[in-house]
């Protein structure tokens, strides 16, 4: 769906309407090095588009150069040389229109490939907080068409600008040459035509960016009509929702007759002013050639030339408008490759971690601290989502090995601010974390996450196979491991039951499973991965109940000997942990375990009368009397 | 669906534009007379110049230009003016016909892919919920986008292109073959060869062109899957890993694009050279014919200037062609969408306001034959009252649900709404007296006021805030910075299930029908909320029957009547009170209720407690 987020259709704080105006070349010199990064390409690029130019601009001379010599009419005239000569020239275009459309392919390819490595790269370093604010497809909209777009005017652009100043100036030199008043005066339409096709190109794109704009609306309306049938169909919006859609189809009807009208009005004014230029080489020229002071052959190729030389100037013009046109996604691109990753490893830290390269002893972690963790304390930790009001007040909390923690509260209390700080996904706004005593942010980030096994409550699963999914967790298990971590983990009857057991594709995004089986398998990840710390939101999704087994058991597994912190549903899950936190309105309002904190009778004892009597009525198997 | 239907269908949608095509072919016919006109003017003009004897003036230079000269013999300035003069005239002329084609290719090809649109969209909106079911939601969505696209195209681009090179040739050829036999046969020498050429390429690119495609979504879906997985890749520290597959796919994509430019450049570089070739071929035997005085000087000219307007056209053609076979292949995935068949509407709309009175006789349902989801359900709802249907998941009781919206047809049994069978009713009518809060709701990408105001379009602002207060949502509405005004859904603020849930029901309220299901549709909200929500709706209610699917016996307590649903079927029947005297689920779960909080009492006096475990050996007992 990333044509949702096409253009300024979604309003990410770049206005296109502001780049319309002029030209920010520094934009574009950033971006211009990824071209020039492929200098050889692009010289041997300059070379094709100058030589085609060359051939184009010959053709004329040459057939200049046959009629002069068939006119002198004295026998002068050799078949084969102005044959050889002109097969010469068409293999020198031929070759070199093979070779520019070679070159500029393999640079717009390889440009596209080099911003969207960058940008793939900086994605993996950007914290979270930069997620939050964009949409996924938001981010593929970037990485994907923008991609495209810029590099087409950063290979194709840079190609055509080189074709045609060349072609422009070799035919205003030809026909200098040839005849300099004669030449100036076709050369007198130059300014109009450039005028003309400058106004003319924006309007034709600026039309074609509101079709482009309606089109994403349309496809979400599609979406949304595919999405929401039920809704649609229960409250009898067929007919409004029909009455919207058409709205939508006549603003594309419009834009998009607009956008052609525009096109269909420009090529006449241009051909009628060419045509005018022709007229005028045809009148002064056939005056010229009438009185014998140029060959009829100069003639010809004066009328050849004032159809060619206006060529270019379309050509220029589209580009130049794109640019403008496109400056808003090369800003978009630019700002996602150079945004800043705030949570990284502190200059300190990636001196340590050079340090300790060589260190091979297993106590000792990439950054040279002790590789044990025994305690993670939160002292007076506070944190807020960007400027927002507090998610999280004054935070004190002390975890010790082996210890299992269960958060339960509210949603929107700030237990999954508290799982997010703890994995460094965010960094306090104010207090610290410390790991045996040490402020996380003074420990290599890569050595945390590591050490740190994560289970997501809507379980994520890649595409590929079962086997490709657990192996998630450790890259170089082998294939007795997974096994061994899916049975610990209750996967593995169910992945044998599959038709190819482990090597079962398991669709886009997982979709070949039920939500139960994703969680087994990211149990399964998880148990693989033999992390120091685990931290768990449980999934709430209903499941059958012989999965239900499966899970438990699995969970049991998975939480077995390490620090774990559970976001809990399950009140199994609840009562096995070592500790209990309530968090309301971020604060940690309760702790202790299960027994301590029903003697309270306070906010858990409610949270937990109600659960048991939900989850009991949930797992009921069956619901008939005496079974 | 074979082409001749799709042709049918594309004829089909023509309608009310036929005569745009029609008109435009026209415009474009006369338009490349005029244009063709150029070559042949610059040919006389020239002609002239190099004063050719034989070939007398043509009237149209001939007339104006004596005229001009007062009936004497024109001189050259007086031709060569009127020469220049009708070749801006003719262009002029040409670019009107050209423009003319534009607008009217234009209005008709647009006006035919609105037509397409609506009618797509309209059947959408009308297709069966069973259709919905059982098709891939991606795969729809892209038959509606992509595939009336590519059809688009077909219509405003390649059409165009193969009929302006068919018209261009029809056109050119009287031309050339008056101004001179021999070298119109010459010049036509390598069009059948650069024909078949370009053909046959873009054909045997075909599966490249698919290859690009697939890679191109190959890396896409890479993305994505890195994009909505970027938690799970940090927790796992395999920022590195995803590198590489992203790499990976990434150059794939660069190769395989690369490998088609390649080739693409050999086609353009090998048919440039059959285009020049044969223009060189027409330059220089052309010379050698001047010499011998077998042909002017202008209609050389005049060969070489044609020859140049017609055959890049065609070296075009095998890659128009080869598109247009995409199109043929998007038309009949557009077909089947628009075959199916969609929800009958026949039915009648009753005289009288509806009560709300239910009834269910006997009835079984099922999706598939082998698996039957209801089985032999009779209850009778009076109007006004609550039902609640309890159950555990997968029981049949949103089916229920489905059945009373008709989204789906029963097939044995029958349902009653005010004793008026259910199947002849019309389904907008049914619809309309029901309103329906899901466990997921479903909110539009617009504004919550927006949302709500789906219930009720003339609702009032105060009328949409009473609801949203009934829902125990408009503290939390007010608390947003846009308030009302904030966009949900796609592309919107991202909601808490229990605030969709609510603003859900809020738009249920504002509707007010005489009949309110909530299916499991206080699930995210808490308790608490809960509570004050049923307190809020009880309040409200005049005479609204509804109907609670719920897991929560606090939900379902106070409801008239109670049925209890185990594998499609109905277990049990009766109110609370009824129901916790008689021996079976319901009372084991008020007294679970009952033993927990006797247990909890027991606990605060030990101190210590296994609630949890005894809870579980009692329920199994």
């Amino acid at each position: 769906m990333s044509e949702f987020f096409d253009d300024d259709n979604y309003n990410d704080g770049f206005n296109e309407d502001a780049y319309e105006q002029g030209m920010d070349l520094g934009l574009w010199q950033q971006l211009l090095a990824y071209t020039l990064s492929y200098p050889r390409d692009v010289l041997i690029l300059a070379l094709c588009a100058v030589c085609t130019a060359g051939a184009d601009i010959a053709f004329p001379l040459i057939t200049r150069a046959v009629i002069d010599s068939v006119g002198r009419g004295d026998g002068s005239f050799d078949p084969y040389f102005y044959g050889a000569l002109y097969f010469t020239f068409v293999v020198i275009l031929a070759s070199s229109v093979a070779g520019f459309i070679w070159y500029g392919g393999k640079l717009r390819t390889h440009v596209s490939h080099d911003i969207r490595r960058d940008g793939f790269a900086n994605l993996q370093r950007l914290p979270f907080a930069y997620f939050d604010f964009r949409p996924v497809g938001w981010l593929m909209a970037r990485m994907t068409s923008d991609c495209e777009r810029l590099s087409n005017i950063l290979a194709w652009g840079l190609l055509d600008l080189i074709f045609c100043v060349t072609v422009m100036l070799g035919i205003a030199c030809a026909m200098l040459y040839m005849d300099w008043s004669l030449a100036l005066i076709v050369l007198s339409v130059l300014p109009f035509l450039a005028w003309l096709s400058m106004t003319f190109q924006k309007r034709i794109l600026k039309s074609a960016r509101e079709v482009r704009k309606t089109n994403s609306k349309i496809t979400g309306s599609f979406n949304e009509s595919i999405m929401g049938v039920q809704t649609t169909k229960t409250f009898v919006k067929e007919a409004e929702n029909l009455r919207n859609f058409g709205h939508l189809t006549d603003d594309m009807y419009k834009a998009s007759v607009l956008n052609k009208v525009q096109a269909a009005l420009y090529l006449p004014l241009v051909l009628t002013l060419g045509s005018i230029a022709t007229g005028l080489a045809l009148v002064f020229g056939g005056l010229e050639a009438g009185w014998g002071s140029i060959s009829t052959g100069t003639l010809l190729a004066f009328l050849a030339y004032s159809r060619h030389f206006f060529e270019p100037i379309e050509q220029l013009a589209q580009w130049f408008a794109e640019m403008q046109m496109a400056q808003a996604s090369a800003e978009r691109i630019i700002s996602l490759i150079e945004a800043p990753a705030n949570i990284r490893d502190s200059q300190e830290v990636t001196a340590r971690l050079q340090q300790y390269q060589q260190n091979s002893s297993p106590e000792i972690a990439i950054d040279g601290y002790s590789n044990a963790l025994t305690k993670i304390e939160f002292r007076g930790v506070s944190f807020a989502y960007d400027t927002g009001p507090k998610v999280l007040d004054d935070i004190n909390l002390t975890i010790q090995q082996g210890e299992s923690i269960a958060i339960v509260g509210s949603t929107g209390g700030g237990k999954t601010s508290l799982t997010n700080l703890l994995c460094r996904f965010y960094e306090p706004s104010s207090g610290e974390i410390l790991f045996d005593g040490i402020d996380y942010r003074q420990r290599s980030l890569h050595w945390l996450q590591s050490n740190l096994g994560i289970v997501l409550q809507a379980s994520h699963i890649f595409g590929g196979t079962i086997n490709d999914n657990i192996r998630y967790g450790r890259l170089d298990a082998t294939d007795a491991q997974i096994v061994a971590a899916s049975q610990r983990a209750g996967a593995h009857d169910f992945i044998m039951k599959m038709d190819q057991g482990y090597a079962t594709q398991v669709g886009e995004g997982g979709s070949k499973l039920s939500a139960g089986e994703k969680q087994l398998i990211s149990f399964a990840r998880a148990i693989l991965a033999d992390p120091k710390i685990l931290v768990m939101d449980e999934a709430t999704s209903s499941v059958d109940t012989v999965t239900e087994a499966y899970i438990q058991q699995g969970l049991k597994a998975l939480l077995q000997g390490r620090i774990s912190v559970v976001i809990a549903h399950r009140l199994s899950t609840i009562k096995n942990a070592d500790r209990i936190l309530v968090i309301e309105r971020g604060q940690i309002i309760e702790a202790g375990n299960h027994e301590a904190l029903m003697l309270q009778q306070g906010r858990y004892y409610n949270l937990y009368t109600q659960q048991s009597l939900t989850e009991f009525a949930r797992n009921q198997t069956h619901w008939q009397p005496g079974v | 669906m074979n082409d001749r239907s799709k042709a049918h269908m594309l004829w089909h949608y023509s309608q009310g534009f036929r005569q745009h095509f029609l008109l435009a072919v026209a415009a474009m016919t006369v338009g490349y007379v005029m244009m063709f006109g150029v070559p042949l003017v610059m040919k006389y003009a020239i002609d002239i110049i190099t004063a050719e004897t034989g070939n007398l003036p043509p009237a149209f230079l001939e007339v104006p230009s004596r005229w001009l000269s007062s009936g004497g013999t024109p001189s050259h300035l007086v031709y060569l003016l009127v020469a220049a003069l009708s070749i801006v005239l003719l262009t002029i002329g040409a670019g009107i016909c050209l423009y003319i084609r534009g607008r009217l290719i234009a209005v008709g090809s647009e006006g035919m892919i609105r037509a397409l649109r609506d009618r797509v969209f309209h059947h959408l909106e009308h297709l069966p919920a069973e259709y919905h079911d059982r098709t891939d939601t991606g795969d729809l969505v892209q038959r509606c986008t992509s595939d009336v696209e590519t059809v688009r195209v077909f219509l405003a681009g390649q059409i165009v292109e193969i009929s302006r090179a068919l018209l261009m040739l029809l056109v050119v050829l009287p031309i050339l073959f008056s101004l001179d036999v021999d070298m119109a046969w010459l010049s036509l020498a390598t069009i059948p060869l650069l024909f078949v050429f370009a053909y046959i390429f873009f054909q045997k690119v075909k599966t490249l062109f698919l290859l690009v495609d697939e890679a191109e979504a190959r890396m896409t879906t890479m993305l994505q899957e890195n994009l909505t997985g970027i938690r799970v890749v940090r927790a796992f520290a395999r920022q590195g890993f995803e590198k590489e597959k992203f790499a990976e796919k990434n150059a794939d994509f660069r190769d395989l694009n690369n490998r088609l430019i390649k080739l693409l450049g050999v086609y353009y570089g090998l048919s440039d050279l059959i285009c020049l070739s044969q223009i060189g071929i027409l330059l220089i035997v052309g010379a050698l014919w001047v010499l011998e005085g077998f042909l002017s000087v202008g209609t050389l000219f005049a060969f070489i200037t044609y020859e140049s307007m017609i055959i890049w056209p065609i070296r075009h053609m095998g890659r128009v062609l080869t598109d247009s076979g995409k199109a043929i292949v998007s038309m009949g995935r557009l077909a089947e969408v628009l075959a199916e068949p969609v929800e009958t509407q026949h039915e009648s709309y009753p005289a009288s306001a509806l009560q709300g009175e239910i009834a269910f006789n006997h009835l079984s349902f099922s999706y598939s034959v082998d698996k039957p989801v209801l089985t032999d359900v009779s209850f009778h709802l009076p109007a006004g009252q609550t039902l609640a249907l309890l159950g555990p998941p997968g029981s049949g009781k949103s089916t229920v649900a489905q059945l009373l919206m008709r989204l789906y047809d029963y097939d044995q049994g029958s349902i009653t709404l005010d004793a008026l069978p259910l199947s002849e009713l019309a389904r907008k009518y049914v619809r309309a007296q029901i309103s329906i809060v899901l466990q997921e709701p479903f909110l539009y990408s617009a504004s919550i006021g927006a949302n709500l105001l789906v219930g009720r379009l003339d609702a009032s602002q105060a009328e949409v805030e009473d609801a949203a207060r009934a829902a125990c949502i408009h503290d939390s509405i007010t608390g947003l910075p846009n308030g009302y005004d904030t966009r949900v859904g796609e592309r919107g603020a991202t909601l808490s299930g229990g605030q969709r849930q609510r603003i859900a029901l809020a738009r249920a309220l504002l509707k007010n029908p005489p009949i309110l299901i909530l299916d499991d549709a206080l699930s995210a909200v808490d308790t608490d909320t809960e509570a004050r929500i049923l307190a809020a709706l009880k309040a409200r209610r005049s005479g609204q029957t509804t109907i609670i699917i719920a897991h929560r016996l606090s939900s379902v307590m106070h409801a008239d009547q109670i049925l209890m649903f185990d594998k499609g079927r109905i277990v049990q029947t009766g109110n609370h009170e009824s129901l916790s005297q008689q021996p079976g689920i319901y009372q084991q779960l008020c007294q679970i209720q009952g033993a927990i909080q006797a247990q909890i009492e027991a606990d605060l006096d030990i101190g210590v407690a296994s609630v949890d475990q005894r809870i579980v050996v009692q329920s199994r007992e």
